[in-house]
């Protein structure tokens, strides 16, 4: 199971990613109405309000860059907490700013995985 | 008590026993709980505190930077967030980390660790 977990971890995440540098609206598919997303502290919930607030930063381009990325199984009934640290590139800026992100990816009736929690933070000094 | 509130205080609780006395961690876990410790993956309690409690530094202080929580389904579950600072003794810097919790509910009315993630965050 935790092998496993780290496997659809690892894809989600490189996934989630080169959406988000590439096609950011497309995001949308990967929510759901019960998701939750904690950026940098606000609180937002649902797949309208999450993907507004994710297409209206202040930047309209970027590219993430993954160091690490830890998943464990978090219950019996197949979902999976996925851990990211990497940096995010912003065109323009010389230096890139450090994140963390947390995922919980819960199953699909059709195979695959929706994001029920998303929590990111910047990483500072 | 608000969730909010529950995480920053089992964030305090886990952080002043990591500080204090790290074997009394034991309490926090349980069979079925995973820990990530920068990559290495370690189960069940008694192998969690073995790790903590062999970490090559005697003394050292935690202090949170951000908290951030949400619940993680039906069974009552919430996720905690953490940014810090770890202070180790006779170290002139202090290590930069970010730590995820899923608490799980027990029946006494408490918590208990099911997954825990562990990064240091490097600059």
């Amino acid at each position: 199971m935790e092998e496993q977990a780290e496997m659809v971890g690892r894809a989600f995440v490189d996934h989630y990613y080169h959406l988000f540098d590439t096609e950011r609206a497309s995001l949308s598919s990967l929510y759901q109405p019960t998701s939750m997303l904690s950026f940098e502290g606000q609180k937002i919930f649902g797949v309208d309000d999450i993907t507004s607030k994710l297409n209206q930063l202040p930047f309209d381009q970027c590219k993430h860059l993954i160091s690490t990325v830890d998943s464990q199984p978090s219950s019996p009934t197949g979902g999976i907490v996925v851990f990211v640290s990497g940096s995010l590139q912003l065109p323009g800026e010389e230096h890139h700013l450090r994140f963390s992100q947390m995922f919980h990816l819960i199953p699909t009736p059709q195979g695959s995985f929706f994001l029920q929690n998303d929590i990111f933070r910047l990483n500072y000094g | 008590m608000d969730p909010d509130s529950l995480a920053k205080a089992f964030v305090e609780h886990y952080y002043t026993l990591f500080d204090a006395n790290r074997g009394a961690l034991a309490n926090l876990y349980q069979e079925g709980s995973m820990l990530t410790f920068e990559g290495q993956k370690i189960q069940g309690s008694q192998n969690i505190v073995a790790k903590l409690t062999s970490l090559p530094f005697q003394q050292c202080q935690h202090s949170i930077t951000t908290v951030d929580c949400q619940p993680s389904g039906p069974a009552g579950g919430m996720l905690v967030f953490v940014s810090g600072n770890l202070q180790l003794a006779g170290e002139q810097h202090a290590l930069k980390f970010s730590q995820m919790f899923h608490l799980m509910p027990t029946p006494q009315g408490s918590f208990y660790v099911f997954n825990d993630i562990f990064r240091l965050n490097y600059a």
